[in-house]
């Protein structure tokens, strides 16, 4: 007797995910520039319209991170344009040592797509988490690092990145689908912070997943009666170090959030940007706790990176400023 | 003596006058000198006057740590006119004749898996060559490079192993067996062969025949670390080192003997 097979099916409602959105972008790409050549790890979402259009077009390496990444060079060095995805996790830790001197000391133009960076892969664990991958790539000498906060975004990064970047480039994408945001969060130029909505009494600086986050709070804050700005910062590096201090103009607090360990990320970045005679400065991140079995909003809370987090914070900061007054 | 013997020993004076001024990987960059001087002289379609020629076949030196062989072999060719002192000991990409930094052991089979991949999907011709260390294929990556190479039938991928059984700390049997490596990769889908690899013609015979085959192949080239200044000669512990007057005499004596 045979049983027949069932496909899974994704949940009906559910917004596209960002390798949803970028699988024909891609295969556009590829389309018109015969110099572009995928590679991936045995994960093919991203790249199924690249081999339906031409399976030439995609090289698959198995499950060998390390090896991706290698032969991403090779193909580089041949006069080729590689966009090598694979899951986060896998693609910062296992090939760690091939992208910093295969890819990135030579200045390769590699494109490096990592899936689920942060805690998208939620009940899978530790071992699928990768809230390490923009400290990471961040100390990869020459490396554009990018954390995207919705699938628009995502799109945006990735054609910014294979229009104008000469050098090697990372991308996070998201595990599973997003929070769909107002167009503002994808439009222009993504090496610049955009300002989602305005406020003067904090201005929240937010990366990836938690800018949905960041919204959440600032609509909790306006019950409170405090006004907050959100801001998207979709580039950690290089880091838009002058237009964040712009967007900081007068505020008097700012708060940075991102699901990322805090080195070579928006905290530090932002403090550096900001210097020791700038406004006010909380930074909200993830730290090395060992994570419950959870979803990633609840991974989310217990990091303290939620949008309920968030508003704590703010508050807290607030009332100690007025019990100081 | 051939053109390549004698471009072989004069590449040898060169390491052991280094050797001489600063400590370097010695018996690495001896063992593979004969290799190399196989591999550009009667092998590689390469034009010494312009390194940069797109036509050229490439040569990835894997074992990054036989820098000042490879160096050496490149300055008797003429294709480098820097000092020796000055180079670093790895290869560093803007050196002429190198067409990748290596230095990190076991990526250099993946970068040139991948450079033979471009070279097929550009219509070139062109061949690919990696010399590997043997101790260095310890480390994982190669056998995913391996794996891949065989799996995409990667026919313009020749691999040389530089088999001098001796790792920094000992044989390699005794460290890590690598035995019986030609069975490891034939079951990795390589073809294989092998050779006495301080013969220049045998080296160059084994590799052109291989070359002609279908699918990625090797030549387990067997070789003597530290060859031909004898007492480094099979011994790990000139791995690396730098050579005192006496040695130095003693080195130079021994190949100005076989001249």
């Amino acid at each position: 007797m045979t049983t027949p097979s069932i496909a899974p099916r994704p949940a009906s409602a559910a917004p596209l995910s960002m390798r949803a959105a970028l699988a024909p972008v891609l295969a556009d790409a590829v389309a018109a520039d015969p110099g572009l050549i995928t590679v991936g790890a045995d994960g093919r979402a991203l790249f199924g319209q690249v081999i339906e259009r031409d399976p030439r077009r995609y090289v698959d390496v198995g499950i060998a991170e390390a090896n991706m990444v290698g032969v991403a060079a090779g193909l580089a060095r041949a006069g080729l344009r590689p966009v090598a995805a694979a899951m986060a996790p896998f693609l910062v830790r296992r090939a760690y040592e091939q992208i910093r001197l295969d890819v990135c000391v030579p200045g390769l133009p590699v494109v490096l797509l990592g899936v689920g960076g942060g805690l998208g892969y939620g009940p899978l664990g530790p071992t699928h988490h990768a809230t390490d991958d923009i400290t990471l790539m961040s100390a990869m000498p020459g490396m554009e690092v990018y954390c995207p906060a919705d699938a628009a975004d995502a799109v945006r990064v990735v054609r910014t990145v294979l229009a104008g970047t000469p050098g090697p480039a990372y991308v996070r994408l998201s595990a599973r689908p997003d929070p769909v945001l107002s167009p503002v969060a994808s439009e222009g130029d993504p090496r610049r912070p955009r300002l989602l909505r305005d406020g003067d009494d904090v201005l929240i600086l937010a990366a990836g997943r938690c800018v949905a986050e960041a919204l959440d709070a600032a609509d909790g804050l306006a019950a409170d009666g405090v006004a907050a700005a959100v801001a998207s910062v979709t580039a950690l590096r290089p880091f838009p170090a002058a237009a964040v201090r712009e967007l900081v103009g007068r505020r008097p607090l700012v708060v940075t959030v991102a699901e990322s360990l805090p080195p070579g990320g928006l905290g530090p970045c932002t403090a550096e940007a900001l210097g020791s005679r700038g406004p006010a400065l909380i930074s909200l991140h993830t730290d090395h706790r060992y994570p419950p079995v959870a979803a990633h909003q609840d991974l989310l809370r217990f990091y303290g990176v939620d949008g309920r987090s968030i508003r704590s914070a703010v508050l807290s900061h607030l009332n100690r400023k007025t019990r100081e007054a | 003596m051939s053109n390549a013997d004698e471009l072989a020993r004069r590449a040898r004076l060169r390491v052991v006058e280094l050797a001489a001024r600063k400590a370097i990987h010695l018996g690495p960059a001896l063992s593979l000198i004969d290799v190399l001087a196989a591999l550009y002289t009667r092998v590689l379609r390469h034009d010494p006057a312009r390194p940069d020629w797109p036509g050229r076949d490439l040569l990835v030196l894997s074992k990054g740590h036989g820098a000042y062989g490879l160096y050496a072999v490149l300055a008797e060719l003429g294709v480098l006119t820097a000092e020796l002192d000055d180079l670093p000991g790895h290869p560093s990409d803007g050196i002429p004749g190198v067409e990748a930094a290596t230095g990190a052991l076991g990526h250099g089979l993946s970068l040139a898996s991948g450079l033979a991949l471009g070279a097929r999907l550009a219509g070139s011709d062109r061949r690919v060559y990696v010399v590997t260390g043997d101790g260095e294929l310890d480390e994982g990556s190669n056998w995913e490079a391996a794996q891949f190479a065989a799996h995409h039938q990667l026919g313009n991928l020749v691999a040389v192993v530089d088999r001098n059984r001796l790792q920094q700390e000992g044989d390699t049997e005794d460290v890590c067996a690598l035995e019986p490596l030609a069975d490891k990769w034939r079951a990795f889908g390589w073809r294989v062969g092998e050779s006495d690899g301080h013969d220049v013609a045998a080296v160059a015979e084994a590799v052109t025949a291989l070359a002609a085959g279908p699918g990625p192949a090797v030549l387990i080239a067997h070789t003597t670390k530290g060859k031909g200044v004898p007492f480094a000669e099979g011994d790990p512990a000139w791995h690396m080192g730098e050579l005192d007057a006496a040695q130095h005499h003693t080195a130079v004596a021994a190949l100005t003997a076989k001249a």
